[in-house]
């Protein structure tokens, strides 16, 4: 998939808050007036995981330099440090969020970013580890502990299944089954209600907890969190910086070069769709323990859109970018939820500007040409008139 | 018997016969060239060897196993390496990853003991750079072992699918037109690393369109022309024989030469 497609995703946001915002204008008079808000201290915080981005931004030319490096351990720290320096409960729940997406984004990012693959179901195995988990810890009872493992289990399992077949289709072909198996898992949820909850949902989810020792406060979910995607993020590159990596990049350049040297095309393919989904199993559980409800409404398409446009706006082909980009969207929709109904379209603009000045990822590349485009627009007029 | 020996293939696109009960034999630790016109059914016979297409009929036994059916990953395992006639470099790795690359099926272990950082895993990791290394050494790109493989121009990316052949210690090593593209110089370091290739106990079959390399370095030539073999036999032998001289003069005599599988690529 190129990168006119992905401008897409950001036009469709757009679209779909435009209509969204015709929508409620033409309901209501004017008395739900877009109030002025005041502007917050807090706002300013946000500014500085921004800031943090743009250290975590891997530099283009050495990005195939896959040690670990002392970088790493400045991000160690500052993800630590982080939520005590800014001891505010709206930014740790913010950043819990960021985390389960950051999550979710990393397996995808395997998929995408390595394999060169598409998947636009990823949404569906993030549900299924949150009912997975919902299901076990509500129904049955099980500890949660117990669930959080089950859930990656299933996940992987159904990806499995799924994947044999689908995994045979190639680029935009991919995207649609994977599409069409995250509208079938939507279906089943709802329909499904002495399971589900169906439309409802789950409620009363209970807190993470391991040996007795309850995650019930936004920090200690936070720690939770993060430390569930440190190790993650640490698996991860050890398989990139591997034989693993090299042979995922090779199927992504080559597929007859890659079976030329022995590298079996599908079952690779095969593993880390599963490893994906394992993943999203993971942060679904996380997710349902986090929110103690699940509920259809969270894992739709409009997820899958989310979590595609972070590993994008994070850069592909490297494991910091979906980090970086889970922060930014999580934070970008947070600051926007304020502006009410126009958000969205906010939201597809800046979506929509990001791609074309960073088109391999936030802090990776300054699209310099947009740039001088924009400057030889600006003194055209000038230009014509003789003065410059 | 011999290392690979092709009986009576046949393989046909749309009606047109691009080889017709072809039968040919690559001996052990030779280096054996077939030559033949554009369109000839060269690279079709690489395709079939190699796995990525099946023939309609006939038999590939290589060290005596058939092939005929087999997957082009399990042919690979057996021991037989392959180039491209497009270069099919992996331009997203560096150029020490892409032998690394081709060591794939050597390094064992799953997703994960990777993933985990096994002891042993990072032993053999450390052990598959320096052997990557060695070989960029022999093909002359060590200097250049961090550079992304697209950086490379284009005469070197051609020697580094070479190199990534070799990381997979086959037994037997295809060239599809190893020296198209490639300048006078870069001709002559080539045929000096193919030399080098079979000392080292691999064999090789190449194809080549020109005749000028394949004739230096070659002790057998096979010339193919409109999917049939007409000659074979030892580079002076060919030279002198009439029919390859006149394949070669007039390279449209045939009339219905299966240009086709040229586009395939």
């Amino acid at each position: 998939m190129d990168f006119g497609a992905w401008t897409l995703f950001g036009i469709w946001d757009l679209v779909i808050g435009i209509l969204h915002v015709s929508a409620r204008e033409n309901m209501s008079s004017k008395t739900s007036k877009v109030s002025q808000r005041e502007f917050r201290k807090r706002d300013l915080f946000y500014l500085v995981p921004l800031w943090l981005l743009s250290l975590i931004a891997p530099d283009p030319y050495l990005y195939h330099k896959k040690e670990f490096k002392k970088k790493d351990l400045f991000y160690l720290g500052a993800i630590g440090l982080a939520p005590l320096i800014w001891s505010d409960t709206h930014f740790h729940h913010l950043m819990v969020l960021a985390g389960i997406y950051a999550i979710l984004a990393l397996g995808l990012s395997l998929f995408m970013g390595y394999a060169g693959q598409i998947s636009l179901g990823h949404a569906a195995f993030f549900g299924i580890g949150a009912y997975t988990t919902a299901i076990l810890t509500t129904h049955y009872a099980f500890p949660t502990f117990v669930a959080f493992w089950a859930s990656a289990v299933s996940a992987a399992a159904i990806a499995y299944l799924i994947g044999r077949p689908i995994l045979k289709l190639k680029g935009y072909f991919l995207a649609l089954a994977t599409l069409g198996f995250g509208e079938i898992f939507l279906v089943i949820v709802r329909e499904s209600t002495d399971l589900t909850g169906g439309v409802i949902g789950i409620f009363g989810i209970p807190w993470f907890s391991v040996m007795g020792f309850s995650f019930d406060t936004y920090l200690k979910q936070y720690y939770l969190t993060w430390g569930v995607l440190i190790g993650l993020f640490i698996f991860s590159k050890n398989l990139v910086r591997s034989k693993v990596g090299r042979a995922l990049l090779a199927v992504a350049a080559s597929e007859d070069a890659a079976s030329s040297v022995g590298i079996h095309v599908p079952r690779m393919k095969l593993e880390i769709f599963v490893l994906g989904a394992a993943y999203a199993g993971l942060a679904g559980s996380l997710f349902s323990c986090v929110m103690s409800i699940a509920n259809p409404e969270a894992f739709s398409l409009g997820l899958t859109v989310l979590i595609v446009m972070m590993v994008i706006l994070g850069g592909m082909g490297n494991l910091y970018g979906p980090i970086a980009g889970a922060i930014l969207l999580t934070w970008l929709m947070d600051i926007l939820s304020k502006y009410q109904e126009y958000s969205l379209p906010i939201y597809g603009v800046i979506l929509i500007l990001l791609l074309i000045f960073f088109p391999d990822g936030i802090g990776t590349r300054l699209n310099v040409r947009v740039i001088y485009l924009i400057g030889y627009w600006a003194k055209k007029k000038k230009r014509d008139e003789g003065k410059l | 018997m011999s290392l690979l020996s092709i009986e009576e293939i046949t393989k046909e696109y749309d009606g047109i016969i691009a080889l017709d009960r072809l039968s040919l034999k690559v001996e052990q630790g030779s280096i054996t060239g077939l030559i033949g016109p554009n369109g000839a059914g060269k690279s079709t016979l690489f395709h079939l060897i190699s796995g990525v297409e099946k023939p309609d009929s006939g038999k590939i036994y290589f060290k005596e196993r058939e092939i005929t059916s087999m997957e082009s990953h399990e042919i690979a395992v057996l021991g037989m390496g392959r180039t491209f006639q497009t270069l099919q470099i992996w331009g997203n790795m560096t150029v020490v990853e892409n032998v690394m690359a081709g060591m794939n099926r050597r390094l064992k272990g799953g997703l994960f003991s990777y993933g985990l950082w096994l002891p042993w895993i990072r032993r053999s990791e450390k052990e598959a750079l320096k052997e990557a290394k060695e070989i960029l050494d022999s093909l002359g790109l060590l200097g250049k072992w961090e550079f992304m493989a697209s950086q490379l121009p284009y005469g070197k990316q051609k020697l580094l699918e070479i190199g990534r052949a070799l990381a997979m210690k086959p037994e037997l090593l295809l060239l599809d037109e190893p020296a198209s593209g490639l300048t006078l110089s870069e001709m002559e370091q080539l045929s000096e690393q193919i030399l080098h290739i079979r000392q080292e106990g691999v064999t090789v079959f190449i194809v080549e369109h020109h005749m000028g390399m394949v004739m230096e370095v070659a002790d057998e030539i096979a010339v193919l022309h409109n999917g049939k073999l007409i000659a074979e036999g030892t580079p002076e032998a060919v030279k002198r024989n009439p029919e390859v001289i006149e394949a070669y003069l007039t390279p449209g005599a045939g009339g219905s030469e299966p240009r086709r599988q040229e586009g395939i690529e």
